[in-house]
């Protein structure tokens, strides 16, 4: 038999597959593991938030209203001025009405009785450590709770979306023939209306509809940017497997006897799942301003929740009477994360697909 | 030709079907009895029963898909259900207000777009590049929110330079006092995507084989940029212009709430609050037709700009 | 280990204007290409060579030699980004050093006093311009003419390369012209400025036999009448033969030997050169196994082979018969209509036991697709494939799975026709799994080991990815997949096409060892007439989706009774030994 005359690698122990190769590429990559580990610093916190260890109280009304933050705690507060002369209203003495109150004589009765009811008086802080809203709630917690919505509903959609693209798209592009037309025109119908006016539309009936209620909040945002948000993968995922399907080595798995099924997930799958993990990536990213918009709005998180959105929508009004603490909180958290994201985003494509730049 | 067109209208039936299918489906199926959508938010009970049966609620399904269809040929979808106002009358009073700001939006941010892209492709690889991509991506995530609240604040209160909000009766003070800040709001948001996009397409078309032809020739890399690489990348950059053309009537309902501009967008936002579904119903319905016609005439357009183009 | 060049002296035919001292010199030319941030990778390792005024060399390589980097070099056309030439390095053109003049003064050489022609015409064309638009705005750039003078000029130089019709054909777009017209425009781009010398890489390499012949002659002619020097790039010797004066022949970064034509022909010194030129298949020989590079490079070099006898007896086994094979594409055309595509129309042939039939042809033939057609990865439109007693486009898909097995097939493109994202040693298991080969892992384990020593790949290979393998090591592993399965038949597409010609000889050598072994019948489909005449008992001629000839191999290319088959074979490039002859 001929000899083997190409040099082959002397090491004997199982070689790097794609994706390890490309993790070692990411590690290389300063910019994009620092990204990572910011992002992960925040799923951590988000996790943690979601099982209640932190800010699990964020919707008590801790300080007074619109706190100043620690840092300018010398700042005039007229709100929380004007809402403590309020209460001091109390000591002022009332006219005397016995005469004609028909309520009088219980008075007395009632001021005993509630005496003897233990009211823990909860003494409101002057200063919170990021400073408060109207109502006095600590801004800190709502940032870390409205993180957790917004990031929750940003993954969460995205898996949805990615996971419907996909299986539309391989079914599309593998079989083409009339299954591929009928993804096309189901794809034509969704894409012919605006994607905001898509998800609007979704946003007011769902929000509307009685069977639906039950899914308020969280999961209906889930529910709508999922549900109308698995086009662009579709596509992508369609024209990969269109392109995959007449390469040899599909063919050459045809000729020995590949099922329709393995060829689609077994021998195609994996050649397409980096663009998947990178469109995935880059639809969080879109998925968490889009929600955050959603909840500015109303449509999104139900109002006894807190999401960057809501915080946002209250800011507005804040900003004309000098309270900043709200925007600047949800707005930078909002801008590390999301800047953080893409640029891991950006780093693991160029992991997976390095082009000399 | 005519035969490419003639089947491309035939093949928008089964795609309006779909949409009128998808709609109907949402609204009158999901949506549910309009007494319930609107029990919290009108207490008339002869206009709720008006309106159920101007839907037909309590007809078999079918009967009621063929009111719909009824209503979008005549263009008659009846009133909204909170200002009794005709939604066409609606549709065609709110269409000017988006148009004014978004025909603007769009021609700068393209023009912003290309010429950035083109700049920034010529010193790819530089610090320079490197810099303009992260400031890219940094201005990226920021809320869209949060530029509109910082700089009506910062342009319109605090400086003055522009009103605060408002919209007038003219079009020439729209443009002129009225639309600029939106516009520059939505510009420096926009930029961003547009150039990081742009400059993908130019990065492309740098390293195909013809570039190596046209250096092999003698010629300028400023002449290779503009004349041959440009003329190429021109063909990605339409496709992206014209998928953005549909959303110019809807306008940006984020601009148009801020703003109190009476456009269309603001018109559909505040019929989502009141689950006003005929305005809703409408706009989409119209607006999906609209989209079908442009992409024909983007393909059409094709033909045009790239030469390799065959109508099959 | 360079020979001295000669200055052309030898060749008093062409000695008119040729000058003492060369055109362009090349002093220690040194490459290298950053490939990520902390590693470089050495493309061309010091060399020199000179090119005399007014005659061709030819600078010959397998993939990998450096060929084409080195010449590129010369106009500066090395991507920016990740190309690193050595400072030490000199190109000398009229005095100057071509790596140290300023981007302004090489500008003015590019196009004008030097000009390059490139492989793939179709995408080094601009798409969205005319050709006549791209020929004017070099005439424009370096000859100053107006628009209708140009226009004028670039007609003429249209006719002068061949293409007809030239005042319409100006305004066509190069997606509307045939590969060989569109290397015409090219080479009208080309000669615009009356260059000195013309640099062509691999300009034929992508197009048919039948054009490349076209091809080089124009280009031989240009090089006559306009007294300009080329320099042609290619990995065919053949084609060096006949149309070069000097070789200068290059082997990983570094040249072997260069000399006249004569010389390295004749009499090559170097033990690569020597290897090149023996294991090509030629028309004239046919020994038992190809010599293969090693042969030479470890010193002991092979003399004589015995001949191997080709050709069909009376007592040989029919395994394969194909009845009027038909095969037709839909496009659609019109408001409803389809267009058909006839790609094979009415073809037969019988397949003996244990030998080879050839079908050769240009692309479009319908070669592949009789191929392919035969094996149902395209369901056929007429015909019947007769194998072991039954006809296999009759049965259904279900009944069809048994054979499935005893008719493989082995791909053009080894860096397409396995799986990225498999191990080798999953590519060899997973026909074994679908057809319950083996009764466990471990015995399909065992087997695939087996086939690896088989194909002469290392055990080690099991664990590893194809993007760790060469081009031909990949083609093993694509034939050890299909011995997996054993089958009868096995059908070589263009399997050998694609790869550098030591190689190539490699792997010819072990079909054909296991064509001995096995008795396994082939059906070899390929356009190069040499390779095929060297490996087929018979052959088969298509041409337009018909048969135009079936004969034994060695009548066939003796005695071609068909027109079609006698200019297939007049345009195969004899090498020097033929040219010495005319």
């Amino acid at each position: 038999m001929s000899a083997v005359l190409d040099t082959m690698p002397q090491t004997s122990e199982v070689s790097p597959g794609l994706w390890r190769l490309a993790g070692r590429r990411l590690l290389k990559d300063r910019v994009g593991m620092v990204s990572a580990v910011v992002v992960l610093f925040f799923l951590l916190i988000i996790i943690a938030s979601a099982f209640g260890w932190v800010a699990a109280d964020w919707g008590r009304e801790v300080g007074v209203s619109y706190a100043n933050p620690s840092f300018i705690a010398g700042q005039e507060n007229l709100e929380a001025q004007t809402m403590n002369a309020a209460k001091k209203k109390d000591d002022v003495p009332l006219t005397d009405l016995s005469a004609v109150d028909p309520l009088a004589p219980w008075y007395a009765e009632w001021e005993a009785r509630t005496k003897r009811i233990e009211v823990t008086q909860v003494e409101r802080a002057e200063t919170l450590p990021f400073g408060g809203d109207k109502w006095g709630r600590d801004i800190v917690k709502k940032t870390i709770k409205g993180a957790q919505s917004s990031i929750v509903v940003g993954l969460v959609a995205a898996f949805a979306a990615a996971f419907l693209g996909t299986l539309f798209g391989a079914l599309a592009g593998y079989f083409g023939g009339w299954i591929g037309d009928f993804f096309e025109w189901f794809y034509n119908v969704f894409t012919s209306i605006p994607y905001i006016l898509l998800v609007l539309a979704f946003a007011a009936v769902f929000a509307s509809s009685p069977f639906l209620a039950q899914f308020r909040g969280v999961p209906m945002v889930i529910l709508i940017l999922g549900v109308t948000g698995w086009t662009g993968i579709y596509r992508l995922v369609r024209a990969e497997y269109m392109k995959h399907r007449s390469r040899e080595y599909v063919r050459a798995a045809e000729a020995i006897g590949a099922s329709h099924g393995r060829r689609m997930f077994i021998q195609i799958l994996p050649n397409v799942s980096h663009v998947v993990l990178v469109q995935l990536s880059q639809h969080a990213v879109g998925f968490i301003k889009a929600e955050v918009i959603l909840s500015f709005l109303g449509f999104g998180v139900p109002i006894d929740s807190v999401s960057w959105g809501t915080m946002l929508a209250e800011a507005q009004n804040e900003l004309i009477i000098g309270k900043w603490w709200q925007l600047a909180a949800a707005g930078a958290s909002m801008a590390v994360l999301v800047t953080a994201f893409s640029m891991f985003t950006d780093a693991l494509r160029d992991a997976l697909d390095p082009k000399l730049k | 030709m005519t035969a490419y067109l003639i089947r491309r209208l035939w093949q928008m039936i089964p795609t309006l079907a779909g949409v009128v299918l998808l709609l109907f489906f949402l609204f009158n199926w999901v949506g549910g009895d309009p007494a319930q959508v609107l029990a919290g938010k009108i207490s008339n009970p002869e206009q709720i029963a008006n309106i159920r049966k101007q839907l037909g609620v309590d007809l078999p399904y079918w009967q009621q898909l063929l009111i719909f269809l009824k209503q979008i040929v005549t263009f008659d979808f009846g009133r909204s259900w909170s200002t009794n106002e005709e939604v066409s009358h609606i549709f065609l009073t709110r269409v000017g207000p988006s148009l004014t700001i978004m025909v603007p939006l769009l021609i700068l941010q393209t023009v912003f777009g290309v010429l950035f892209a083109i700049g920034v492709a010529y010193v790819r690889g530089s610090l320079t590049d490197r810099i303009i991509m992260i400031v890219c991506t940094v201005a990226m995530s920021i809320s869209f929110l949060v530029y509109i609240i910082v700089g009506q604040y910062v342009f319109g209160f605090v400086l003055g330079w522009f009103p605060v909000q408002g919209w007038s009766d003219s079009f020439g003070k729209n443009l002129v006092t009225y639309a600029p800040l939106p516009i520059l709001l939505a510009l420096f948001v926009s930029v961003a995507p547009t150039l990081r996009l742009y400059r993908s397409f130019f990065l492309d078309e740098i390293s195909q084989d013809y570039v190596r032809t046209a250096r092999a020739k003698g010629l300028t890399e400023k002449t290779v940029m503009l004349r041959h690489v440009m003329r190429n990348a021109m063909i990605p950059i339409l496709t992206d212009v014209a998928i953005a053309l549909p959303g110019l009537m809807i306008g940006s309902f984020l601009l148009e709430k801020f703003f109190s501009i009476p456009g269309l967008g603001r018109e559909v936002i505040t019929a989502v609050g009141r689950s006003d579904f005929p305005v809703i119903k409408a706009v989409t319905v119209y607006l999906a037709v609209f989209t079908m016609f442009i992409n024909l005439a983007v393909d059409l357009l094709y033909k045009w700009i790239d030469p390799r183009v065959e109508f099959k | 280990m360079s020979n001295t060049l000669s200055t052309g002296a030898a060749n008093s035919a062409r000695a008119v204007g040729s000058e003492k001292s060369p055109l362009l010199e090349v002093e220690n030319l040194r490459v290298s290409f950053r490939i990520d941030k902390h590693t470089t990778f050495e493309a061309v390792k010091g060399i020199s060579l000179a090119i005399p005024v007014n005659s061709t060399v030819a600078l010959v390589g397998e993939s990998g030699s450096g060929k084409s980097v080195s010449a590129m070099a010369i106009l500066g056309l090395l991507p920016e980004e990740s190309a690193i030439v050595s400072p030490d390095s000199a190109i000398r053109y009229r005095g100057r050093d071509l790596l140290k003049e300023s981007a302004d003064a090489l500008r003015q050489v590019r196009g004008k006093e030097i000009s390059v022609i490139f492989q793939e015409p179709m995408t080094s064309l601009n798409p969205v311009f005319s050709v006549g638009y791209q020929i004017i705005e070099i005439l424009r750039l370096h000859m100053n003419m107006n628009g209708a003078a140009a226009r004028r000029r670039a007609i003429e130089l249209l006719t002068e390369v061949g293409i007809p019709n030239p005042e319409l054909r100006i305004d066509a777009y190069p997606h509307e012209l045939s590969g060989g017209q569109q290397q015409r425009v090219m080479i009208a781009m080309a000669i615009a400025c009356e260059p000195k010398l013309l640099i062509a890489d691999e300009p034929t390499t992508a197009l048919d036999v039948t054009i490349q012949k076209q091809i080089l002659d124009l280009i031989a002619a240009l090089q006559k009448k306009h007294h300009m020097s080329v320099l042609f790039i290619t990995h065919d010797l053949g084609v060096v033969g006949e149309i070069a004066d000097d070789v200068v022949v290059m082997r990983n970064g570094e040249i072997r030997e260069q000399g006249t034509v004569a010389q390295i022909f004749g009499s090559p010194s170097d033990a690569y050169t020597k290897a090149l030129l023996a294991c090509r298949p030629r028309l004239d020989r046919r020994p038992m196994r190809l010599p293969v590079i090693d042969d030479f490079m470890n010193g002991a070099a092979p003399t004589e082979f015995k001949e191997r006898p080709r050709g069909l007896t009376p007592n040989d086994e029919i395994i394969l018969e194909v009845k009027e094979l038909g095969k037709t594409f839909y496009a659609r055309e019109g408001l409803f209509g389809k267009r058909a595509i006839p790609a094979v129309k009415s073809v037969s042939f019988k397949l003996a036991k244990g030998k080879t039939l050839g079908i050769v042809g240009e692309s479009g033939s319908g070669k592949t697709t009789v191929g392919l057609t035969v094996m149902r990865l395209h369901a056929a439109t007429s015909g019947e494939v007769l194998f072991d007693g039954k006809d296999l486009l009759a049965l259904s898909p279900g009944e069809f799975m048994r054979y499935k097995r005893r008719i493989q097939i082995v791909f053009q493109n080894p860096y397409a026709s396995l799986n990225p994202r498999f191990t080798v040693g999953n590519i060899l298991i997973e026909p074994m799994e679908i057809h319950a080969i083996g009764n466990s892992s471990a015995e399909r384990t065992k087997l695939a080991a087996e086939l690896l020593d088989k194909v002469g790949l290392p055990r080690t290979a099991m664990h590893k990815y194809p993007h760790e393998f060469s081009g031909g090591q990949r083609q093993r592993i694509a034939i050890a997949r299909c011995l997996t399965m054993k089958p009868d038949v096995l059908i070589c597409d263009e399997s050998v096409s694609a790869l550098d010609v030591s190689v190539q000889a490699q792997v010819l050598n072990l079909l054909q060892d296991l064509q001995d072994e096995y008795k396994m019948s082939y059906l070899f489909i390929s356009h190069d007439l040499t390779v095929v005449k060297y490996m087929s008992d018979q052959v088969m001629v298509m041409n337009n989706g018909e048969v135009v000839e079936f004969a034994d191999a060695d009548e066939i290319y003796l005695n071609p009774k068909q027109a079609y088959t006698q200019k297939l074979l007049a345009s195969v490039p004899q090498g020097f030994a033929a040219h010495q002859s005319a």
